[in-house]
């Protein structure tokens, strides 16, 4: 889990340009959106195509996007689960 | 109607970023091309939006933030943009990644900022400004439909308008225009050489805003009195009618032009009509060339609009952009471009 959360962690900042922050100032349970690293709308549809790109998850409810997309710690769950299956 | 510059914000191969100095140095480009000479836009823009920004989103909305702080203005009634080719490093790396792709997914972002209107809206963004918004990408008259716009939208009661023009020199799209043999090398930034011309142009880029108010105000740059265009005239006679016909329904003789800013952009078979025209109409006038600046591009245009509101100002003209020197103040300034078949003029004077 810990391996795959840094990996998350390296291509969450590669495929959103975050180069203002420092990664390890980001911890895996802090959120990803608000008050967190403050991303948008913009960056909610490219964690969706980094899901389906790098993982092969399609996500199936667009409902549970604010749950699976929280954390670096709950899309890192949701891809252990889903990979599983 | 008459509208006064009270701000103006250049980005271009030049160092114009910086209003308290008027070219102080000219940049030497070598090569076939003059890319923009960019500022640090940590002032600007919060760290977190720049990230998303390719080079002429940065370069623009720059431009754009300049001119506003020049202009001291904090509502806009409108921002009107001009751009030839739009967004073309976004668009490029968005159709690169459709083709190299196996998935049925993309990532949305350059797509999202390849649009045309991607600079105009990021203004819109940043400046909170809900007020019409319309970019225009009309080849050669994008920046002049621009400040059409501008102009019609004052007649209909808006004070502060942000107008300018943006274009962008990307890897692909010039790559594939170098092929075509359009361009040249820049041996000889000069600008007698520009006077002689050689066989293609030196592609160029930049971005030059202006707020446009039709209210007057101290220290405003000058006034844009009128602007029109020519499409594909057939002649150079047809020119110089089109010319003095647009001087007369501004009640300006000829004699009250004091410099001309001229379009030439070292190409000798493209510019035999502009040097024809110099000859007939402009024998006592200073002509200026901008071109050996900032390049050759579709808004090339705007680049000279900032140069005129820089000389009505200063009411001076820099040694390094004169072609002829009649040694006149500049009063009433002619800005007289071509690209292509694409003709157009603009009237600005002192305040």
């Amino acid at each position: 889990m810990d391996e795959l959360m840094a990996t998350l962690k390296k291509e969450i900042f590669e495929q959103l340009n975050l180069h203002h922050v420092k990664p390890e100032d980001i911890g895996y349970d802090q959120p990803l959106f608000g008050e967190g690293l403050g991303l948008d709308s913009i960056d909610a549809l490219e964690l969706i195509v980094l899901l389906q790109q790098k993982y092969g998850i399609k996500l199936a409810n667009p409902a549970e996007g604010p749950k699976i997309f929280y954390s670096i710690k709950t899309m890192a769950e949701y891809i252990t689960d889903h990979k599983k299956q | 109607m008459e509208l006064y510059i009270k701000g103006i914000g250049c980005i271009s191969p030049q160092l114009t970023y910086d209003n308290s100095v008027f070219l102080p140095e000219i940049k030497k480009h070598s090569g076939n091309r003059m890319m923009c000479i960019e500022p640090d836009y940590a002032p600007y823009f919060e760290a977190g939006s720049l990230r998303r920004m390719s080079r002429v989103v940065k370069f623009s909305a720059g431009a754009a933030l300049i001119a506003l702080k020049d202009s001291g203005v904090t509502q806009l009634d409108a921002i009107t943009t001009g751009t030839g080719y739009g967004l073309l490093e976004n668009s490029e790396k968005f159709l690169k990644s459709m083709a190299e792709s196996t998935g049925p997914v993309l990532s949305p972002t350059s797509f999202i900022q390849s649009t045309h209107n991607t600079v105009g809206a990021t203004i819109a963004l940043i400046t909170g400004c809900n007020a019409h918004n319309n970019t225009f990408s009309h080849k050669g008259f994008s920046f002049e439909s621009a400040l059409i716009d501008t102009r019609l939208l004052a007649v209909e009661g808006a004070t502060n308008v942000l107008v300018g023009a943006h274009d962008e020199i990307s890897e692909k799209t010039f790559a594939l225009m170098e092929k075509l043999h359009v361009f040249r090398n820049n041996e000889d930034a000069e600008i007698k050489a520009y006077e002689k011309g050689g066989n293609g142009v030196v592609a160029g880029e930049g971005a030059a805003f202006f707020i446009l108010s039709a209210t007057k105000g101290e220290g405003d740059y000058g006034i844009l009195v009128d602007n029109a265009i020519f499409y594909n005239p057939e002649s150079t006679i047809e020119v110089k009618e089109l010319i003095e016909e647009f001087l007369e329904r501004n009640k300006v003789g000829l004699e009250n032009i004091d410099v001309v800013i001229s379009g030439i952009n070292g190409d000798a078979k493209s510019d035999i009509l502009s040097h024809e025209i110099n000859h007939l109409l402009f024998a006592h006038q200073t002509i200026v060339l901008f071109k050996h600046l900032c390049g050759e591009y579709m808004t090339a245009s705007s680049f000279g609009f900032w140069l005129a509101a820089k000389m009505l100002i200063a009411q001076q003209i820099p040694e390094s952009v004169i072609l002829k020197n009649r040694h006149r103040r500049p009063g009433y300034i002619l800005l007289y471009n071509v690209f292509q078949n694409d003709h157009s003029v603009m009237l600005l004077k002192a305040c």
